[in-house]
């Protein structure tokens, strides 16, 4: 079982993410749970994404520790600071690291999607990818560069 | 028993003698609307919503499928109905309580709406079953049981001008008085003709309140002729 | 055949599944997702119809309307909006209607969160001024939103009593797989209520006319309960504390008991799944050889009120773990069990 915390702000796509890894691990025949978590703010406030990803039935989409925490925006850990275990893996995400390979803010969150897979080993990039284009299907068939910019940063 | 002739088929013999009070204009409307179905035949496709007030004595006034409604949620409920059986042909039947404050929503959206169903709203200035308290349509300086200093507080409420505001070009609007039967039986049939063409229609109907408006048969006729300057009878 | 949802759209899913033809609804988060999937539902399907009406009022009316017609009908709303809802509720309880209305607890009191909370238990089982003759449902995970539905309208047009799928907002946003069923079940009595030689009312004159009506209703409620009730029995057999939870809280709670099992507890979970009428017979049955029992809500009481209710006279000990409007990790149940059965970590 492994239990992963996406945090931060409205806006930044935590919660796109949190479901393409979801659904990724759905196309891998395990099983997977995830929730949002949010206030009212349509942008701004601090959004939470919850996925738990295991080979048996998830049946509570909450945890205490989580085994990955990705932190997307600076503010957004205070909110998350109680989630840290003693063996929790942390990323953070390029606008409090700056790293951002080359790519432009609107892919970061899939830049930090990638970084989350790799870290946990969690579903093959084959999957990871086709769960990305079935999910963003209506925003890549508007925008082909977007797809382009986002398989670049999915297969950084 | 020899039933008079003018009375409707569709009344429901039972329930008779009705419950209204002496010289109540229900009665009176609920007699035209009962010739109108008659008349045009749709007995067997008339379904009557009826709210709480003294509207809610009709429940079993006609043979025709009625039900009570909570107070203002008969124009939702008819609505809803109208929506799963559109052949049926659906009345809201309130009084000025339910469709101009507590219901006033639902009046409002059903219009903005256009939604195929007919309400009808029987005005007689004030909440008579609950002992004659103030209503939107009680007009200036009128006593009422919360009023009793006559009222001053808000303007009065006139329906069919303000739902012209808001109403479909197919609506059909309007306001006829019990103290002409006849006209607004008029009003009546239109209103139900509208919504075989699937349009909203709305009748208000001046009507008498002796009881409430504590007044003998003369001051009853002279209250409602007056009361016909406010509330102007017609087609909008 | 399995896919992978929200919640939320599984509980459209499934009450078009069940023959659902209309959905009256006002946007309120947790449950928006229904309606607006519903929408899309009806662009495809011109069979279904959608009201979004002008408030909650106008929805539950428009949902009895529908019912009075014969035609199976919905409605879906939570917190500030379950308030308003209970005006049309009560007369559902009083005129039969079969009214489905999924109930998506938000945070308690007022505005609140729009999150969750198990604080609605109260308001969906006793909201009117009435009795309380109503099912009520009381989900755990996203198969049971799907199964629970469609149950719901059988059971609702069977008995003629409001009926309730009582799930929260993690239940209606979490995604995750749920087997949508291929075979549809035909809903007993599908035919109109109001039709020529009725005359319904809900207004009566004398406290005789409607105390026996209350009283004839009461007595059909009770003599049919048993073919409603329905609990789930986890681990019980000999466990010397039976832990009591309902909705998502029982499926971390589950979590929690086989740990605590593992590490040698004696220990299992009643979980009541239809909070009304709650499963009693089989309560007691199971409670009566508990030591100790310990009910476990995100709420302050209203799970431990209803049982309390039902099963008065029951010599138990009963401690109360209240958190109302925050939800339980496996962890905590565990250590707050722990905590109170004096047991080793």
């Amino acid at each position: 079982m492994i239990k992963v915390l996406i945090a931060g702000e409205g806006g930044q796509g935590v919660q796109v993410i949190a479901e393409i890894l979801a659904r990724a691990a759905f196309l891998e025949n395990k099983k997977a749970l995830y929730i949002p978590n949010f206030g009212v703010e349509q942008r701004g406030g601090v959004s939470l994404a919850f996925v738990i990803i295991d080979d048996k039935s998830v049946v509570y989409p909450k945890f205490a520790k989580a085994d990955i925490l990705a932190v997307l925006a600076d503010r957004s850990w205070e909110r998350v600071k109680n989630y840290l275990g003693e063996k929790t893996k942390v990323i953070e995400g390029p606008a409090i690291t700056g790293q951002d390979k080359g790519l432009p803010v609107k892919t970061w969150n899939i830049l930090v999607l990638r970084q989350i897979n790799q870290a946990g080993q969690i579903v093959s990039q084959k999957n990871l990818i086709q769960a990305l284009e079935e999910r963003l299907a209506g925003q890549f068939k508007k925008n082909p560069e977007l797809k382009e910019l986002d398989l670049k940063a999915v297969n950084q | 028993m020899k039933q008079s002739p003018k009375f409707p088929k569709c009344y429901k013999i039972e329930s008779k003698p009705h419950k209204f009070c002496p010289g109540c204009g229900h009665p009176l409307v609920l007699k035209m609307l009962g010739q109108v179905i008659d008349e045009m035949g749709i007995a067997d496709k008339v379904v009557l919503m009826v709210d709480i007030g003294c509207s809610l004595l009709a429940w079993d006034f006609f043979d025709l499928p009625t039900t009570q409604t909570h107070h203002g949620r008969t124009v939702p409920t008819a609505v809803g109905f109208k929506m799963a059986d559109p052949e049926k042909m659906v009345i809201a039947y309130l009084g000025d309580g339910g469709a101009y404050a507590i219901g006033l929503q639902h009046t409002l959206t059903t219009c903005l709406r256009n939604d195929p169903i007919t309400t009808i709203v029987v005005n007689n200035t004030l909440y008579a079953m609950t002992g004659g308290q103030l209503a939107p349509t009680t007009v200036d300086n009128e006593i009422t049981a919360t009023t009793p200093g006559g009222k001053t507080e808000f303007t009065t409420l006139r329906g069919p001008e303000l739902l012209r505001t808001i109403a479909h070009k197919e609506a059909y609007l309007a306001r006829g008085t019990t103290n002409k039967p006849l006209v607004l039986k008029q009003y009546l049939q239109k209103a139900l003709e509208v919504q075989m063409k699937k349009n909203y229609a709305f009748v208000e109907a001046l009507s008498f309140c002796p009881t409430n408006w504590k007044t003998n048969a003369q001051k009853t006729i002279e209250r409602i002729q007056d009361l016909e300057k406010t509330f102007k009878t017609g087609e909008f | 055949m399995k896919q992978f949802l929200m919640g939320n759209k599984i509980l459209a899913q499934a009450a078009k599944d069940a023959g659902a033809k209309i959905m009256f609804g006002y946007p309120i988060t947790p449950s928006t997702e229904i309606l607006e999937t519903w929408a899309k539902f009806c662009l495809k399907d011109k069979s279904l119809k959608i009201l979004q009406t002008e408030d909650e009022m106008a929805a539950g009316f428009g949902v009895i309307g529908s019912c009075l017609a014969g035609v199976p009908a919905f409605t879906a709303t939570a917190g500030p909006g379950n308030i308003l809802m209970q005006d049309a509720l009560v007369m559902a309880e009083a005129l039969r209607i079969p009214m489905v209305t999924m109930m998506m607890q938000r945070g308690g009191m007022s505005t609140s969160t729009v999150i969750y909370s198990q604080e609605e238990v109260r308001l969906t089982c006793f909201g009117g001024n009435s009795e309380g003759f109503r099912i009520v449902y009381s989900t755990s995970n996203l198969q049971e939103l799907y199964d629970y539905t469609l149950k719901a309208f059988q059971m609702a047009w069977k008995y003629r009593w409001p009926t309730f799928v009582l799930a929260d907002g993690y239940q209606g946003k979490m995604m995750g797989e749920v087997e949508i069923s291929n075979s549809k079940l035909p809903l007993t009595n599908l035919k109109p209520i109001l039709t020529k030689g009725v005359n319904l009312r809900n207004c009566y004159n004398l406290e005789e006319e409607i105390g026996e009506k209350i009283a004839d209703y009461n007595d059909e409620y009770q003599q049919t309960r048993s073919e409603i009730e329905e609990y789930e029995d986890y681990q019980t057999k000999d466990a010397k504390i039976i832990l009591l939870a309902h909705g998502i809280v029982a499926a971390a709670v589950k979590i929690a008991v086989d740990k605590l099992r593992k590490r040698g507890l004696s220990i299992g979970l009643f979980r009541p799944i239809t909070l009304r009428p709650f499963p009693t017979q089989a309560a007691v049955k199971i409670l009566d050889k508990a030591e100790k029992i310990i009910v476990i809500e995100s709420a302050i009481g209203q799970l431990a009120e209803l049982f309390k209710a039902e099963l008065f006279g029951l010599n138990t000990t009963l401690i109360e773990i209240n958190k109302p409007a925050l939800g339980f990790t496996p962890e905590e149940i565990d250590k707050q069990v722990c905590f109170f059965a004096d047991a080793q970590k």
